[in-house]
């Protein structure tokens, strides 16, 4: 089946040009949700048979088929297949959360009328780029998907481009993760001029293998390159200073944010963390820059999160600020797969990623569903909705119990080991228990800002007329499948020799001992680690806070009007001003310096360029006076002429020696 | 027999006189007269050189003198042209002073 991969990107992609080219009548249920339907579901069937193999063992990383795509001299460009325990783990998530999307969509986008066609096949061939992301084989084929996930993010955020913020969120989108696209790009420029291939087999070798120790290419520009690849998932991963794009893209469907920018698309800068794992450990320097943008980015976005009234920037800033933990954890587990010999960091970093796919998926689709019901996405005119909206509001209680990290769901098992990691790394570089201070105040506050935003939306009184009503079945039905996938894939941690031992077969190459314990022993670590207990007992405060302050009555909340907390409140709604940052830095420092170009431009580049044309002018019309048209006056230039050739002839040039 | 110098000094000195006509005179026909002494000058020099290589390499060759025949044929059917052109430039300017008739400029 595993040499077959390549047909899941495939099967969406002829379901986006179905849905793109066929005539309009025959486009069927929901204007081509029919075809989209049909697309993402063969691609899950083929997605979770791909899996089923990988899981029993097989894997196709060297020696897959593979086809040339462009021939350049001696350098040849080919395609191929990479199917490994990561990969299995990124088709899960995406063929799991976009099947259910789409589905979803059915619903969510019923009044959209002829714009569904457009969104549909836009969504179609997102899921195919993004599955061919995943199953690249070389550097060079993933940044051509990188790219086209890129395209499919801009066209989706801008689906309503008639509205202004959608169009420049769009743009914002593109425009700030091409900035990372721009450095990935270096980082593979960087490795290209050294190594001369850019496929996984011939870059990942180990030990006396690596590409450094066969000399091809020195270990400060390996640094040098490994950071600048991350620099790429920076941009796409919203990771601070970047991730004020994602924010903005909040403009697109909800189901887009859903899916792309919760689940699939922005976990591609940690997929491309992960993968390049066999580099990043041979660069510590780079690894503890990828653990420090994570720590920073997952408090950053946390206390953003805190003063949103927005329901899906709330939303925006929790995947932030969890894809900053993934980033932390692929960090911290570099320096135990460096000291300790242990994948354990890095499985944690895909567990969490696993998880967060399923419950972000799950808090969009709740916000979408929230939104369609109420018409706006101002949590302040929400509130009381639990009573028109039992099954969303129970789906999204328990999302954002597995986001908190309570056990027995999900979010709690990966948090949990992605923390502990961490703090493991504590012992090989002390700055790795400052990054866990950070981790378990993000915590705190992810329990604390879910919570705000669950009580706002759905207890209490109304706080304006609404006539809500519970969504249909096509909307809630994924709903309820995403809420039981929120509470039981935590549990992957204990099926079989569980989930971190898989996912280590993926990094198996780089010298790390299998943990291989079993599920008693699994949780023995967990509950006997008073770290444990830590993290817990500040996210079950986390949530009493919200409870005190946005349940129950008689809290006075125009204290965070007035003195100190004011001013946090002030600079937090402006997201810690670095929006605002931007702007004036785009405003004035590069507006003056853009006018200061165009002065250059305007006097400088162009007085010469019309310099040279007066000068062509005025001379012209000095020497056109030399026409007289006086025929006697030419001909005596002509005998003038003939006498200084002679002259030359006779006497100039046998003197020169001619 | 002449020796060629001679020849050769009087043609050059033929070719001044006649260029310096072309470049002072005002009256068209003079101007095309003193072309036509230039000609001549050049004529000179062709004879001339027929007569010296003859007397150089002890036998007769006749084509110096083919070329100074075909020379003044031609210089006759080039008057013909430049003495029909005056005459239209006449009947259109009533004057053949080259000063006045300077339209061929800028």
């Amino acid at each position: 089946m595993l040499e077959y991969a390549w047909l899941i990107p495939v099967l969406p992609f002829i379901a986006f040009i179905l849905i793109g080219l066929l005539p309009k009548r025959t486009l069927g249920w929901e204007n081509g949700g029919g075809y989209a339907i049909a697309g993402a579901g063969g691609a899950l069937v083929l997605s979770f048979l791909v899996i089923w193999d990988v899981l029993n063992g097989h894997t196709l990383t060297v020696g897959a088929p593979r086809s040339t795509w462009l021939v350049i001299g001696n350098f040849h460009v080919e395609f191929g297949i990479w199917i490994d325990q990561l990969t299995a783990v990124m088709l899960l998530v995406i063929s799991v959360v976009g099947t259910l999307v789409v589905v979803y969509s059915g619903g969510y986008m019923h009044e959209e009328g002829v714009g569904r066609r457009r969104y549909y096949a836009e969504i179609m061939l997102f899921i195919s780029v993004m599955y061919g992301l995943v199953i690249a084989d070389n550097y060079l084929q993933m940044f051509i998907f990188w790219e086209f996930v890129g395209l499919c993010s801009y066209l989706l955020i801008g689906f309503w481009y008639e509205k202004p913020s959608a169009a420049s969120a769009a743009k914002r989108a593109f425009i700030v993760t091409r900035v990372g696209d721009m450095m990935f790009m270096a980082g593979l420029i960087i490795l290209f001029k050294y190594v001369g291939v850019l496929d996984f087999s011939a870059l990942f070798g180990q030990g006396a293998n690596s590409i450094v120790s066969r000399g091809v290419i020195p270990q400060d520009m390996l640094t040098l390159s490994t950071a600048l690849i991350f620099g790429g998932a920076i941009g796409k991963s919203a990771q601070f200073p970047l991730h004020e794009w994602l924010p903005d893209a909040m403009e697109g469907p909800t189901t887009v944010s859903a899916l792309i920018h919760a689940a699939t698309m922005v976990k591609a800068g940690v997929y491309l963390t992960a993968r390049t794992y066999p580099l990043l450990v041979q660069t510590p320097e780079s690894l503890l820059f990828v653990a420090v943008i994570g720590g920073v980015t997952a408090l950053i976005a946390a206390t953003c999160a805190l003063a949103a009234n927005d329901i899906k920037r709330v939303l925006a800033y929790s995947t932030i600020s969890q894809l900053g933990y993934m980033i932390l954890g692929l960090g911290a587990g570099g320096y135990l797969v460096i000291h300790a010999h242990s994948g354990g960091g890095y499985a944690a970093a895909m567990f969490h990623l696993m998880n967060h796919g399923f419950f972000k998926a799950l808090l969009f689709l709740c916000a979408g569903s929230v939104i369609h019901a109420v018409g706006t996405n101002d949590m302040r005119s929400m509130g009381g909705l639990r009573k028109h909206m039992p099954i969303t509001s129970i789906t999204m209680l328990i999302g954002s119990l597995a986001i908190a990290g309570m056990p027995p769901l999900s979010g709690f098992w990966s948090k949990d080991e992605v923390l502990a990691g961490v703090y493991e790394g504590g012992q090989f570089d002390p700055i790795f228990f400052v990054l866990w201070a950070l981790g378990v105040a993000t915590a705190f506050l992810t329990a604390f800002y879910m919570f705000r935003m669950w009580f706002m939306t759905f207890a209490g009184e109304p706080r304006t007329a609404y006539h809500a009503h519970e969504s249909p079945k096509i909307m809630s039905v994924p709903l309820m499948i995403l809420a039981g996938l929120a509470v039981v894939s935590g549990f992957a941690l204990f099926i079989g020799d569980g989930f971190k031992s898989f996912v280590e077969g993926s990094i198996s190459g780089l010298g790390i001992g299998t943990a291989g314990e079993g599920a008693i022993e699994i949780a023995k670590t967990v509950f006997t680690d008073p770290l444990t207990y830590v993290t817990l007992g500040l996210a079950a405060a986390g949530i009493l806070l919200a409870y005190r302050i946005y349940f129950m009555p008689g809290f006075d909340r125009s204290v965070f009007a007035r003195g100190v907390p004011g001013t946090v409140q002030r600079a937090l709604e402006n997201r810690w001003y670095i929006s605002k940052f931007y702007d004036d830095f785009a405003y004035k420092v590069w507006y003056g310096f853009s006018l200061v170009a165009d002065k250059f431009d305007i006097y400088v580049i162009d007085g010469v360029v019309n310099g040279f044309a007066y000068l062509g002018a005025n001379t012209g019309s000095t020497i056109r006076r030399a026409q007289s048209g006086n025929v006697q006056r030419y001909t005596g230039f002509v005998v003038l002429g003939i006498i200084l050739l002679l002259v030359f002839v006779i006497y100039v040039f046998p003197w020169g020696g001619w | 027999m002449i020796p060629i110098q001679y020849w050769l000094i009087f043609s050059s000195l033929l070719l001044a006189v006649g260029a310096y006509g072309v470049l002072t005179r005002k009256n068209a026909i003079v101007v095309l007269m003193s072309i036509e002494v230039m000609l001549n000058a050049a004529n000179i020099n062709l004879v001339a050189f027929s007569s010296y290589h003859t007397t150089l390499h002890g036998f007769a060759d006749a084509s110096g003198q083919v070329f100074a025949l075909f020379s003044i044929a031609i210089a006759a059917a080039e008057v013909a042209v430049g003495l029909a052109i005056l005459l239209s430039v006449y009947r259109r300017y009533q004057t053949i002073d080259v000063d006045k008739i300077n339209i061929l400029r800028w």
